[in-house]
Order: C-alpha cells, then structure tokens, then sequence
C-alpha cells in the first residue's frame, strides 16, 4: 500500500462522521485441499490460487464495501480487501466518485470517477464484486479480476423499462480511462487462471518466469506485473451495453480497448504498455426462481514490443448452471481458455490452452453466515513450460471448505 | 348500553351499506388492486391513522396503497440495503434517502391524486400511493371485489388502476344503489402486466 492509498483508507474509517454511510462486507474462512503444482502466486505454473504450501485454513476473503451519501447526488464508493497470500496485504479494489443526479426525466444518467470495474460480469454481482455461485471465478472473470480495472471516468444512461411502461431495459456505459497498460501480461506468460484473488491498487503480482526472459528482448520485463500501472501516457476507453428483459434474461456486451503503445516501456518499474483490446459478451437467464444460465465469452487480442514481439490472441467461454434450493444452492461451470502466439519470436511460445470443471454448494445458514464446499478440476497446456523443465500438460485439482460471515 | 351501540349501529347502517363492488376489465375479468372510493365522501377514518409504504426485497410493499386526503404516510425500509425514494409527480414531491433502522420523519399528503414512486438507485422498483379525495375508499382483491359503505340512492364513484393509460385521471362513474352487487366494467383496456424476476443479486445494480 502506498501513500495515497493509507490516505484514502484513514479516509474511509474516518468519513462517518461527516457523512451518512453504509458498510458491508463478509469474511470467508477456508480449509484448502490444494494442488501438488506450485500457484503461480509462488511463481509456479499451478493455475489455482493455492497449492500445497497453502493446506489448512486459510482467510480467502476479508472484504468491506462503503458506500458514503455526500449529497443527495454524490456518493463516494470503496471497496477494501485484505488477502493473506502471497503475502498479507490490504488495499482497495475500487474507489470512486459517483454522481447519480435525481431527475424528472424517465431516461437515468450516471457518471463514475475513480478506479472500477467495468460491469461486464454477470458472475460477480454482489457487494464487492464477489459471486455467489462458485467460489473460483471463471477463467474470464478471474482474469477481469487480476488484471481489469479501469481509472478514469464512465458514463452511463439508462431507460428503465417500467419507467417506460416496457418489459425491456436498455443501458449505455462509455469510459475513458489511464492505467491498465500492462493488461495481458499474465495472459501471454501465464495464461487464464482460476480464483477469486482481486488486485488491489498498486498490486503486482507474481508469475513462473519463462525460459524467454533470459532473452536480451525481454530482459527489461520484470518478474512480475503490476497491471493498473500507467505506462505510455495514453487514454484508453470502453464502451458497453446492458439489455434486460424483466430481469429474466440480462445481456451485457462490452468492447475494451486499453490503447495500449506496444512500444512504451517503464524501464524503472520493468512494465511494457500492452495493445490489449477484447470483446465480452455475458448472457443470464433464469429458467424460473431456482434455476438459472449464466454464459460470458471473450475474445481479444494483446501485443507488447516496438515491433509487437509478443502478439497474442486470447479467448475464453464458460457456462454456469446454478440451482436454489431452499437455503441451498449448487452451482456447476464448464470453463475453456486459450491463448494463441502469432508473432514470430520463437524463442518465446505463449500458447495455452485449458478446460476446467467447478462444482459448488453453498448453504445459507442465516442471513449473517454461509457454508460451503467446492471441487474444482483444471487441465491445462502452455508450450513455455517445458522450458521451465515442467510437462507441458498438466491437470490440477483443488478442493474447498468455507464458512463467511456477512456484516 | 350493548342494545343501545347495536341500535345506533343499525340507525347509522341505514344510511351508509355495506355494499360489494366488482370491478370487471373489458374482456369481463375481474381487475384486482384496484382503487375505488366515493367521490366527495367526507372523511371516515382518522388522520391519524398508520399508512405505510415499506421497501422489501427491493420492491415497494405495497405496490399500491390508498390513502385519505391528508393523510401521513411512513416510509420503512425494510432491506438492509439503501433505498432513495423519489416523487416528481404533481400530487406529491419528494426524496427521501432510507436506511435500514433508521426511519425518516411521515410524509403528509395534503392534496388528491396519483403519487408515482421511484428508487434513484434501484430504478425498477416502482409504487403509487393513491391520495382519495373522499373517506370511503378500498382496493380490490384477487375476485375484483370491494366492500365499501355506500349511500342509498345516487352517488359517483371513481375508480383508478396503475395499468391505466393515463394514471393521473381515474375514470368516473354515476351509480344507484338498487342492487345487492354492484358491477363496473372499465371503459379503457388495461395495458399489459409488467412482469419483474428481480432477487437478491440485484442489490448492487
């Protein structure tokens, strides 16, 4: 945590007195049966959040969402999250401004300052961008979560259905926004990942080192990457749009392009600006009040170097089948990744592919507590692993017992 | 003392009966949650009364409440999340930022008409409160029934429902009270139900 970021935490505690404000939050409590296969987190290729080092109990969440009413149209938003692994650490994972102006009109509009998330996932819903259904994230979302964030400014405006008389609702978001260059970073060496582990601001976080950083072109790139960092002095921007149908079935299709300058390089910090631009499309419908589909697909491109040395594409889908019943509520997710190298450095492979299978249960004891347990299954390919004298296959497991508390 | 109330009370409901009311849509089937009251019927019950509009589960409960002219509403919420309560309608201007456990002082409706009700965070949530310029009013149940105590003879009845075209004018209807059931078919058609599947998820929209 830097400065800035104590400064706005002191901030958060010590807001209530001037102003009207709302907390929640939750801590999880995990027993982790992990994955013989080093976390990337520990710079292994593991592709889970935890491995063997980790078995035990372990915090997996400790969470607290503030929202704070300044006038009746500006609010101010934070986010803070404290992880244990890799090393404890706390730090916001969203802070901004909001001015949501009460007005006449049946149109509604929106502005946003400050760093967040676009609202791409259907997965992440709740308070603090936690998902109910597994506690993995999809691949997709796992990357939104460690590498997406942006800082900048979004607008949106909305027509409410019912405002309108209508069974449909429409809402436009546009943003521009600075950081986030070194998006696509983890993708390219790593490839996708399977957790729940967000970036805090100014994180970096750790991944196994390729062969091909011993090159004199890659050389500069550090061992790590901090991927909100402003690397090229660019804007990048995206734009989204939600369509909802009785909030039966939700489509959300966002374009995001980070404007990336392939060729700028921050020589102090070792992290390059990435071209990463992708396309996400995530669909819900629910079926009836128990059950419900969730699909996202993503699809995009990534590129760093003077001469786009490392050019990549990625894609992603999943498919989430999710059931209540009573307190209960199983959730089961097909995921596929792939990443594929189409520069000419050959010296440096980014292929990856992978498939993984996440089954869940989580039983709500009481509105405050929630049970659960998830197994998780993950094969997955990467051609830069023999390099670090791994299989270039290989298939991991993870098995999960929680307990959160929600305040 | 009993055979004297009972007396008083048999006088009293001479002039006013109870009366059934059915409100039936253009295709004859019956309209429920409907509002219907005696035009310039003078108020019956008290000011003072307790009229609540509640937010649970991210929706107003309930979806429609009638009110006396003048009558002070309270406005709990009852999730744990904030609500912003809003009206731009004429009737009634307001905003009210609602927590949980921390109820906000009555809003007083001195004048009559349609008071529509939003959230500015949660933008679906969508409710009215019914301010009748008369004492004897009721909304109508699943049967679109209604029991109010009528007058004999002529009176004017108004009768509002939020599936209306134009919610700000109820329609009107000169009656005669001559037979055990009293039935209205309405003359507009209702617009089409608004479905909602809206849950828990949908807190942090």
């Amino acid at each position: 945590m830097n400065k800035w970021q104590a400064l706005l935490l002191a901030g958060v505690f010590g807001f209530p007195a001037v102003a009207f404000a709302v907390h929640d939050g939750q801590v999880t409590v995990t027993a982790v049966r992990g994955d013989q296969l080093a976390s990337y987190q520990r710079k292994g290729i593991g592709l889970y959040r935890y491995d063997q080092e980790h078995d035990g109990v372990v915090i997996s969440q400790a969470m607290l969402s503030s929202r704070f009413e300044l006038t009746s149209d500006w609010s101010a938003h934070t986010v803070v999250n404290a992880h244990p692994d890799p090393e404890l650490t706390i730090g916001f994972t969203q802070a901004y401004l909001q001015y949501q102006p009460l007005t006449a009109s049946r149109y509604k509009w929106a502005v946003k300052a400050g760093g967040f998330y676009p609202k791409m996932s259907l997965e992440n819903p709740q308070s603090g961008w936690m998902s109910p259904y597994n506690y993995t994230n999809s691949a997709i979302n796992s990357w939104i979560g460690e590498e997406v964030r942006a800082f900048g400014l979004e607008a949106n405006i909305k027509r409410p259905g019912r405002k309108f008389r209508s069974n449909h609702s429409f809402e436009g978001f546009a943003a521009v926004f600075k950081g986030n260059d070194p998006a696509g970073t983890l993708l390219s060496w790593r490839g996708f990942a399977m957790h729940d582990r967000q970036t805090t601001f100014n994180e970096q976080i750790d991944f196994a080192i390729p062969h091909s950083f011993e090159w004199t072109q890659l050389d500069k790139q550090a061992e790590y990457v901090e991927p909100f960092e402003e690397v090229d002095g660019r804007f990048g921007y995206y734009v989204g749009a939600h369509w909802d149908y009785q909030k039966k079935s939700q489509l959300r299709v966002y374009y995001y392009d980070n404007n990336g300058d392939p060729g700028a390089l921050n020589t102090r910090t070792g992290q390059y600006a990435w071209d990463t631009r992708f396309l996400s499309a995530a669909w819900l419908y629910k079926f009836n009040k128990q059950t419900r589909i969730i699909v996202q697909i993503l699809d995009g491109k990534t590129a760093m170097g003077t001469n786009r040395g490392v050019d990549n594409d990625f894609y992603s889908h999943f498919v989430l089948l999710s059931h209540k019943l009573d307190q209960h509520r199983l959730t089961i997710r097909y995921d596929y990744f792939k990443v594929s190298d189409h520069d000419d450095w050959q010296f440096d492979p980014n292929q990856s592919r992978g498939e993984a299978l996440t089954a869940s249960w989580r039983y709500q004891l009481s509105t405050k507590w929630q049970v659960g347990a998830e197994y998780s299954v993950l094969s997955s390919d990467a051609q830069n692993r023999p390099g670090m004298g791994f299989n270039e296959h290989n298939s991991q497991q993870q098995l999960q017992l929680s307990a959160s508390w929600h305040f | 003392m009993t055979r004297i109330t009972l007396l008083l009370l048999l006088l009293f409901s001479q002039s006013l009966l109870a009366q059934q009311i059915q409100i039936v849509d253009k295709q004859n089937q019956p309209v429920k949650n409907a509002v219907v009251w005696l035009k310039g019927s003078k108020q019956v019950s008290a000011l003072d009364s307790h009229y609540t509009m509640s937010q649970k589960k991210r929706a107003f409960v309930p979806h429609v409440l009638a009110v006396p002219q003048g009558a002070n509403v309270e406005f709990p919420n009852l999730d744990s999340i904030m609500h912003h309560v809003y009206s731009f309608s004429k009737t009634k201007q307001f905003e009210l930022k609602l927590y949980h456990d921390k109820p906000e002082k009555p809003i007083n409706f001195a004048q009559s008409g349609v008071v529509e009700l939003g959230c500015n965070i949660h933008d679906w949530m969508l409710g009215y409160i019914v301010v009748v310029d008369g004492g004897i009013y009721g909304q109508t149940d699943e049967q679109g029934m209604v029991e109010l105590r009528l007058p004999e003879g002529k009176f004017t009845l108004a009768v509002w429902h939020d599936r209306f075209n134009d919610i700000s004018t109820p329609e009107t209807i000169d009656m005669t009270n001559n037979t055990k059931l009293l039935s209205y078919q309405l003359k507009q058609a209702l617009l089409p139900k608004l479905e909602l599947s809206s849950d828990e998820f949908d807190d942090y929209e």
